[in-house]
Formats: C-alpha cells, structure tokens, sequence
C-alpha cells in the first residue's frame, strides 16, 4: 500500500520561507571576509536494503528455496557503484532465503532481474522461468533521491568566485551586512521577501523575515536590487516597487515608479583609482550618480536616465549598465535589449555585437587600470563563464581567465563597496539558485 | 613592452570572444505563428471529445489546474497553494490561491472551481467550502493530484458560449478548427508572458506546416516521426518529447471466445514492429508490447514484443474457423494507412484476413493514443478509458498490481500495443526558452523571440 506524498498541510500553510530557504543553505569562506560553513551535501550511501529483501522474498516466494541461476542488469540512471552495491544485496538477500546460486544447466529456475525506472522511481523487475510454461514476473519499487557535483581554470587579474548563498527560491540580490569591521549578517532579497541571517557559531541562523508588500503580480524574468543607502539602510529596488527601510521596523514597501541607483554610493566622486593601480597612472573624472527608470510590468529599464549622461537623457531600453571612468569623462556601457553593448560617452553613442550575456557591473579594484567590467558569456551547454574586462580604448580587452559558473546568471550587480560583484547563478544540476562574489586579485 | 601584451591580451580575449555565444536575457513583445495537425472545434478543457497534444498545448496557454506535476513526477502548486488528503485519500481538500483573476478581471473563486471540476468528473463528489475545493470519492486515490493537474482538469468559467480560464493567453480570435489568436494576459498570475501575441494555424497537415516553416510563415510546427531522422541528419532544430503517444492496434469489442483470443493472439505475434520501425517509421519510436512505456512504469519491457510467426501460425492452425477482419485508419493520417497495409501483410503471412478501410465501422483500428500523463496510474486509466475498456477504480496498489492489471488488459486480446513514439517538433531559431511538457504538448509559457521588439 502506498501513502500519498503532499505539500505542507494546510494549517501550517504560513511555512516560514526562512525555513525553505535553509534547506539549500551553504556558506563558504573567502579572504578577508567569510568562512566556510561546511557545505554538507556529500550523499550519504543510499540505503536499499529494504527493497532488496522486498525483491529477494518475492522472488524467493515464487521459485521457492533451490538452485537458481541469476542475472542482473542495470538499464537505469543507476551508477555502477550503486548498481553494484544493488546486485551484491540481492544477492545476499536471495541466499538468506534459501536460493544458491549455479550456471543456467544446473538451476531449477533462471531470474532475469532488470534494474529499471520510472519518473519517480526505481523499478526493480525480476522475470523467473521454471519451465517453458511456466514464468512468473515480480517487482519493487524504490523513490528516487537526486545527487550533486561540481568544477574548476591565468592573465593580468584573476577572478574569484566565492559561494555565498544557495536556496530553491530564487535570489534577486544579496548583500553581506558588517558589524565592527567583520562580515555578520546575509540579507537576501527574493521575489516575496527580504530575509536575514547572522552568523552565529560558525553558522548561518534565520534572524528575520519581512514580506515585500506587491499588488500586481511579478513580471517574468524578475530583477531586484538591494542598494545600501545614504543612512546605511538597505533599500530594495524591484519593478514597480520600492522597499524602504529594510531591516528596520519602519520598513515601507509602495509602488514606485522612481528609478534604480546605478552606482553604489562608495564609487560617487570617485576621482581616481586605486593608488596601486598602476596601469592607468592619470587621475579620472569624478563619478556622479546616474539612476535609471525600470519599467514596471518587464525585465528592463527602460532607458530613460537621469542626470542625462552628457547629451543623452534617453538610451535605448536595457538590462544592465557598466561604467569606466576615464580622463575626461565617464565611459558608459548598456547591455540593450537588442542585445548589443552601447558605449557612451556623453557625446557619442556606440554600438557593438559583444557577444555578451545581458548582465555586466563595474568593480573598482588595486588591479590593472582599477576599474574593470564583469562580463559574461555563454557556453555551448548553456552555462556562463565570467571573465574581467578593460576598456584601453572602445574595445574590451579581457584581463582575466574566465571563471566558469554552474549555470546561467539571473542577477549580477555591483556590491555596495564597489570592489566586488554578486552574482546569482540557477545551477543548472541542483536546480536551486546560488550566490556569488565576484571579487578580483592582483596576479604577477 | 606593455603594448606588446596588451595587444596579445586583445587578440586572445577576440578569441575567446568568438568561441563564446550571446545568451541575453529574454525578450518581450512579438507574434508567435504556430502551425498544428489538430483542428480543436472547441477550447473547453472539460471535452474529452478531441484529445490531441495541439489541443493540450492551447489549454496550457488559456487556462491553469489546481496543480502541475514536475519532471519529477511531484505535484507543485499551481491554483491550489496547499492541499492535504484525510479519510484515507477519499477525501481531498485544495486550498485556492489568492488574487488570481480570469482573463475577463473576475476573481477565481472556489465556487468556480468546484463547478469547473464538476463539469470535467462527473463522477466526483466536489464541493466549495470558503476559500477550498473539496473533492469526495467513493474510493482511495493516492494519485488525485496527478490526476486534476490534467488539462482536461483545467479550471475554466462558462459565460454564455464563452469559456474564459486564468492562463497567460486569452482568446481575441477564435475560428473553430482553424484559426486561433491568443494576447497576453497582462495581470497572470506568474508573470506576463514575454510574447504579446501567438497565431495558431489548426487542422494543417506536416506537408503544409512544413511549407509554412520554410516560408517564414510558421515558428513553430509538428513533426512526423517518420521525418525526424531528416531533421536529426540535417542538424535542424528539432525537439522530441518522451514516447507519449501509443501507436495501436484496437479491437471494437471484447473477444467473444476463446478461440477469438487466440486467433488475436495469432495477429499479435504475426506483426513485424522491427520492419515497421525500420521501414515505415524511418527508426523513430520503439516497438513495445506494453501500454506503457518503460519510462512511465518502469516495466514495460517485459511485455513482449517479438514476432513469432511460428506461434501466430500454430493457434491459427488450432482454430475451427477464421473470421475475415477489416482493420480502420484515419484516412487523414498517411502513416496509419501505410501502417494498417503492413498489418494486414504480416497477419497473411500467418493465415489470417485482415482487409485494410478508411471506413468508420471496422473489425479494429489503427490508432495513436495520447498518453494522459507521467503518472502510471492515471496514464493507464486513462489509456484504458481510450480503448474502451474498464479501469480499475483502485489506484492505491503497488507497481506490481498495476503491472498485473496491464498484463490482463493486453492478454484480453482488446488492444495490441505496437510502438511508442514521441512527439518532434521544428522551431525557428529565434525562438527560444520553449520547452516540449512530459505530456507531449509545448510549453510557451516563458517562450520568447529574439529580435523582437519589446
């Protein structure tokens, strides 16, 4: 007799998404500023000894205790090791119920067992013949489980990624909180709400949950932003909606049409690069603030920007938007929704084929020309490598190897220090959703 | 020195530049021309009259279930948000979801549902008790889930002649059985679909949804599987499904002895899936013995499927009288026909007469069934219903117990299984993020066009 398998009852239907999002949680360690929490997804050994006694009685039931020769094979999504461990236990649990095996000329009846699937799962199909007439065809089956696994590749800068965050539900931005200097809180933003997380004992503990008030329904394809603000406050930026105050008890979710910040606060005024940045050596213009208008109801913005960047107050409609300070001016680059890269200078608007994906940021670092683009681009089975570029002229030039991630990017956007970017990446194996930081070192 | 490299830094990041593809984010706006064999006359979920894949594809565009099953054969949230069986899974409770409205602006209510669920099972006891549907049945179904996240399940509004669901697409053209044109719902409840606008031409053979693609006309059409393997050679953009669809042979009643069964038994080991396979169907589908196939149950090869000719001639040989059989195709349907000939070939060869009609009344029939689902119990229900024969009404057993039941269904001599086949289609290149659904239909839910004009 099977038992029905349901989603949460409905009494307890107010299931807290902290407790959801814990399920995928994985913290790691990097650098200067977090630690590894042990990420404990290494499967344990699958347990089949239940079904394989199930089989071994069944079988044991229709051929009765005598001599028996057996075959196994594995036509499923089984791997060998399993597979084997599988064929072992039968094996074992067939002699304990009195079968021996011998060759096909000595055996009172032959089992064929098949060790096969369906959808959910394993169906395990023994075909026993005692006479030419006579033949009997029993099975178990077994839920299945999933698994997991995982990859690894020099220039001027070299790229690292650290895993932050990893949930089901999907990541729109994080952001790391520091209290006295230290790196103690997670506060990540997903489409219903913001949820926070301290680090306690080396581990990450839900410390709280505030929903995103919304009355239409989401877009497709949803974007959203965390933006540190001038009271060092989180602020959320989502289409259509604006959250003030998160982490407060005044938080303030309206519907707002007011545009996205596209610069973190540490990066305006900027008038030069790193000290140790030696590519450059010329101081560049002091970066201003330029916020664009997303549109409500899509997963763009919508060009409209303002302050104007020199003559333009309108570029055409795009995902994301990169800048690189020059001499003079401010290089501006959007990733339109053509799917070419426009370069902006204030007074010449140019457009490329990059072949980049839709999502780029800026970093501004002690490498190279101190300020580099992250860019990425697809690989033919779909998932992105990110790689660094810089702006010697119009072309980009890439200043590090590509960093290979799990899957295709859904956010990438500049942390609020400006020295790293986040990006969250829908694995493509686990199906869950995963968070990046993309931080630059120097390399000889 | 430092122009040196960067110079070389340059040249290697073109490189890889050009090896790398540009994958953006979706796009919104544009039409979509869709092309199907399938002539729906209506668009009511709720008639079981015109079951074709084209049809669930539509369905899936007007209107949501209650719950839809993953790849993983889970039931995931859809209208009904939480939902909890009691009295030994008789009794099922599925709570609605708030602010969900139909593409006329009226709010789902569970009164709607309830009445849309009535109109689809009327063998089920459903009622609405404040924000929940509640369905009653006289026996145990574990598998109820599955079984309302069937299109046919879907929850539609009746409103004079109209009928109006809660899907990303809502109906500005309709001419039955032909033309369909479907704009975006702007309020859905999971998001405004990327495209604004889809055309589906109906009722238009592979030949002249072929032509269409060519001619730029068609974005998105069906493919025969005899054709695939071209298409699979010539590196085109062709997408299968699992083998959902059963290609049989369907006998109009019982047989009436033993000596019948036999004699269907002769016909059943008489036909040559391999040459029919190689020949007919160009190496597309495999040939099976069983309703199912394995990736359903998990069990479908031991069904057998050989020919044995020797056998067929045997309990031919053994029967007083042989009946002269006349064996249907949809005379529509080329690869039927060319089918049912085969058939009656093969069951000469044994001593049998099977005389090959496009008439309507016949011994047997060729047939493809649409497999309803993943799920094996509804899927073999469901198969069951479409030959005409009983289903058992317990779906609480073990895959033994189903196997069984399936064993007993195709030894009765009613149905001989011949091939499972999926199903193919051909997409344009700018069309991108669709998705072929377990069930055979397509999914244009996140579907977008490049190039389109948002």
């Amino acid at each position: 007799m099977r038992t029905a398998v349901y989603n949460s009852d409905i009494p307890e239907n107010s299931l807290k998404p902290v407790n959801r999002s814990t399920l995928g949680l994985r913290a790691l360690q990097f650098g200067i500023f977090l630690l590894v929490l042990t990420a404990s997804l290494a499967a344990g050994a699958a347990d089949w000894s239940t079904a394989e006694q199930q089989l071994a009685r069944k079988i044991a039931s229709v051929t009765g205790p005598g001599t028996v020769a057996l075959t196994v094979e594995n036509h499923s999504s089984l791997g060998r090791r399993d597979s084997d461990v599988v064929q072992n236990g039968l094996r074992a649990a067939l002699e304990q119920s009195g079968v021996h095996f011998v060759k096909p000329e000595q055996a009172v009846a032959s089992v064929a067992i098949t060790l096969s699937e369906n959808v959910t799962s394993y169906v395990w199909v023994a075909q026993i013949h005692q006479s030419a007439s006579e033949s009997a065809v029993v099975m178990v089956s077994v839920p299945r489980s999933g698994r997991a696994s995982t990859t690894h590749d020099s220039m001027p800068i070299t790229l690292h990624k650290a895993l932050l965050w990893s949930q089901n539900d999907l990541i729109l931005d994080l952001s790391i909180l520091e209290e006295n200097g230290s790196s103690s809180r997670i506060v990540v933003l997903s489409a219903e709400n913001v949820s926070f997380y301290r680090l306690q004992s080396g581990k990450w503990q839900p410390e709280q949950v505030q929903a995103i008030g919304h009355a239409k329904p989401w877009p497709l394809d949803l974007r959203g932003r965390l933006v540190l603000n001038k009271d060092h406050n989180l602020d959320a930026y989502l289409p259509g909606v604006i959250c003030h105050g998160i982490g407060t008890p005044a938080l303030n979710c309206r519907e707002s049409d007011d545009p996205w910040p596209m610069i973190p606060a540490p990066l305006i005024g900027s008038a030069t690069v790193f000290p140790s940045a030696g590519a450059s050596g010329s101081p560049s213009a002091a970066v201003s603030q330029v916020s664009g208008f997303f549109a409500p109801t899509r997963n763009f913005f919508t060009g409209v920007l303002t302050p104007a960047i020199g003559k333009f107050s309108n570029v055409p409609k795009f995902y994301s938007s990169a800048f690189v300070p020059r001499d003079r001016y401010t290089l501006w680059l959007f990733a339109a929704t053509d799917g070419r890269v426009h370069m902006l200078d204030g007074m010449n608007d140019q457009a490329s084929k990059l072949d980049w994906s839709s999502d780029m940021a800026t970093v501004r670092t002690p490498c190279g020309a101190g300020w580099q683009v992250l860019a990425a681009s697809t690989t033919p089975d779909g998932s992105d490598t990110m790689r660094a570029y810089e702006f010697p002229d119009r072309d980009p030039v890439a200043v590090s190897p590509a960093v290979d991630l799990p899957g295709m990017i859904s956010a990438l956007w500049t942390e609020s220090k400006g020295d790293s970017a986040i990006a969250v990446v829908n694995n493509r194996e686990l199906g869950i959703y995963e968070a990046y930081r993309l931080a630059v070192s120097c390399s000889q | 020195m430092k122009r040196i490299v960067w110079r070389c830094l340059a040249a290697s990041s073109m490189l890889l530049v050009t090896l790398a593809q540009a994958e953006t984010r979706p796009q919104y706006g544009g039409t979509l021309h869709v092309a199907m064999r399938a002539a729906p006359m209506t668009l009511d979920p709720a008639d079981r009259s015109e079951e074709s894949f084209g049809g669930r594809s539509i369905t899936a565009l007007l209107f949501d279930t209650l719950v839809v099953m993953d790849d993983s054969g889970r039931a995931q949230p859809a209208l009904a948000e939480t939902w909890q069986a009691s009295r030994g899974n008789q009794r099922w409770e599925f709570r609605l979801r708030q602010g969900v409205k139909f593409a006329d602006g009226t709010p789902l209510t569970a009164n709607i549902m309830a009445a849309s669920l009535r109109a689809a099972n009327p063998a089920w006891n459903v009622s609405s008790s404040g924000s929940s549907v509640i369905i009653e049945l006289e026996v145990a179904d574990p598998e109820l889930p599955a079984e309302v996240a069937l299109p046919r399940n879907a929850i539609a509004k009746k409103n004079a002649g109209d009928v109006i669901g809660t899907g990303p697409f809502y109906v500005i053209g309709w001419q039955a059985g032909k033309k369909l044109t479907l704009a975006a719902n702007e309020e859905y409840w999971r998001g405004r679909a990327f495209l604004d606008d889809i055309e589906i031409e109906m009722g238009r053979n592979v030949r002249d949804q072929m032509t269409a693609f060519e001619l730029r006309k068609a974005d998105l059409i069906e493919v025969a599987p005899e054709q695939t393997h071209r298409f699979v050679q010539e590196g085109r953009g062709l997408t299968s499904s699992a083998r959902i669809e059963l290609l049989a042979l369907v006998f109009s009643r019982d047989a009436s002895s033993a000596q019948e069964k036999a004699l269907r038994q002769a016909l059943a080991l008489s036909v040559e899936r391999g040459s029919i396979r190689s020949v007919l169907l160009q190496g597309a589908g495999e040939p099976t013995g069983s309703l199912l196939p394995t990736w359903i149950s998990g069990y479908g090869f031991v069904l057998p499927a050989a020919t044995d000719l020797q056998k067929a001639k045997q309990l031919r040989a053994e029967a007083r009288t042989v009946p002269n059989w006349t064996i249907g195709y949809d005379g529509n349907d080329p690869l039927l026909r060319l089918i049912a000939e085969r058939v009656a070939l093969n069951a000469k060869d044994a001593g049998l007469s099977l005389q090959p009609s496009s008439g309507s009344t016949t011994d047997l029939r060729v047939v493809r069934m649409a497999i309803a689902s993943g799920n094996p119990w509804v899927a073999m229900n469901d198969l069951l219903g479409q030959i005409g024969m009983p289903a058992p009404k317990d779906k609480s057993g073990s895959m033994e117990e189903l196997y069984t039941s399936e064993q007993a269904a195709v030894a009765s001599g009613r149905v001989i299984p011949l091939f499972h086949l999926p199903q193919s289609y051909l997409s344009a290149s700018d069309l991108k993020d669709w998705k072929v659904q377990a069930d055979g239909s397509w999914d244009l839910t996140r579907a977008w066009l490049e190039n389109s004009k948002p």
